[in-house]
């Protein structure tokens, strides 16, 4: 009867032993102890954090599917480690999808002063004609003067925030193009010696803006984050 | 030509067996499809408190890594005793059993303590989205834990009082896979839930 037993188990190799159960639940033990260690001294914060913890307990998961339900050990059980790869599949894609449709949805789609809110938040300005607030008190005002088709500053350097005001002392008026496709929604502006223009700098990276008919009449600026 | 026979009988039904083990699987992986769609409402909704208390200041962190060790440790356990099961050794099988009992049964204890503490509290299931969400999902996993204690108990009293028949180690086997599957979802709902919180 033993060697039978002994026969069976040695022949597909399935079952644990007390020496992989130990294994199993000493893996187990430090990769619950970890991430809770990390999570309450704060060791990493912020995304790194969470990504940390998924990933503990991704490790967890396959420590305990190997030691514990012994899955992939042995002949037969590849169908059983098929249906597991394409559960989890299953599972990624309804928690995956579900999370970043509702986020989206929730982002793009709340009432209007939720998406004020938001954008308040996120530090963007002004939501089609009305100021978010994001920007009160920080700004900082730059000019750029055209004169007898001179730009200067050509580049001007700029937080986040700040506004950015063109003035023309030429008596012509002109119409100053947005590079590369728009900046803030805004393709064009018109600025004539009356009326100088500004923009409220509500989107990082590098912009151009040139006379839409005399592209030796251009400049850049570069917003950058507030520190 | 005897030997050969029992040999085959042997082989044959090693073979079933294995078929039954895979209809068990199966309906493991389908419990823990629901349990994913479970954790997808969670993770949609867990901010949802309507100006009520937020996960960080419900959840108490200490109850919650007790609960994992208690369960983890319940997990080892019924490795050992299933480990006693094929060798034929009653003793050790009613023993570690019945540690994997008590240990469950105290981890259930704990959840009941979190569960009637939050709702005395007023933190009730119907407060708003946040709480639905996470007693439907700590709650289903509870349930399953009771399920699983009351099979256990059952279990034991079969092997108390007809000894270890083959088919009773087929069933501790089941009901040891059943309980590992428990511990892994757990994982996932001590760090989604619990430790998530306190990001």
């Amino acid at each position: 009867m033993s060697e039978n037993t002994h026969n069976h188990s040695s022949k597909n190799g399935e079952h644990g032993t007390v020496v992989s159960y130990l294994i199993g639940f000493m893996l187990s033990l430090f990769l619950t102890v970890i991430p809770y260690y990390i999570v309450v001294n704060k060791v990493v914060t912020g995304n790194k954090l969470l990504v940390t913890i998924l990933g503990f307990a991704f490790v967890q998961m396959l420590v305990q599917i190997f030691f514990f339900l012994h899955l992939g050990r042995g002949p037969k059980p590849l169908y059983n480690v098929l249906f597991f790869v394409a559960t989890v599949g299953l599972i990624v894609v309804a928690v995956g999808g579900s999370i970043f449709i509702m986020n989206n949805l929730y982002r793009n789609m709340s009432p209007y002063d939720v998406t004020l809110k938001l954008s308040e938040n996120e530090g963007i300005a002004q939501v089609g004609n009305i100021k978010t607030g994001a920007c009160q008190g920080l700004n900082k005002n730059h000019k750029v003067v055209i004169k007898t088709g001179k730009v200067t500053p050509v580049l001007t350097e700029a937080h986040l925030c700040d506004t950015l005001t063109f003035i023309n002392e030429d008596g012509q008026e002109i119409l100053l193009v947005f590079g590369p496709k728009s900046y803030g929604g805004e393709f064009d502006k018109r600025v004539n010696k009356v009326k100088p223009m500004s923009i409220t700098l509500n989107e990082l990276g590098t912009y151009s803006f040139t006379d839409s008919k005399d592209p030796s009449v251009s400049g850049f600026f570069v917003v950058t984050e507030h520190k | 030509m005897t030997e050969n026979l029992v040999h085959k009988h042997a082989e044959h039904e090693e073979q079933s067996n294995d078929r039954l083990m895979f209809g068990f699987w199966v309906y493991l992986m389908t419990d823990l499809l629901m349990f994913g769609v479970l954790f997808a409402v969670y993770a949609v909704l867990h901010n949802n408190n309507v100006g009520g208390p937020s996960d960080k200041e419900l959840f108490k962190l200490p109850l919650a890594l007790t609960g994992t060790l208690l369960l983890l440790t319940s997990s080892f356990t019924c490795g050992l005793g299933m480990i006693g099961a094929r060798k034929g050794s009653v003793k050790q099988v009613l023993s570690w059993f019945s540690v994997t009992f008590l240990l469950g049964l105290a981890f259930l204890g704990l959840e009941l303590f979190e569960f009637t503490q939050l709702i005395h509290e007023g933190h009730t299931m119907s407060a708003n989205a946040f709480l639905s969400s996470f007693f439907v999902l700590v709650g289903t996993h509870g349930l399953h834990i009771i399920s699983g204690l009351l099979w256990l108990l059952v279990i034991l009293i079969y092997v108390v009082k007809r000894g270890l028949t083959p088919s009773m180690v087929r069933k501790l086997g089941y009901l040891s896979l059943f309980w590992h599957f428990l511990d892994v979802v757990w994982i996932f709902i001590f760090t989604v839930v619990y430790l998530k919180a306190f990001v």
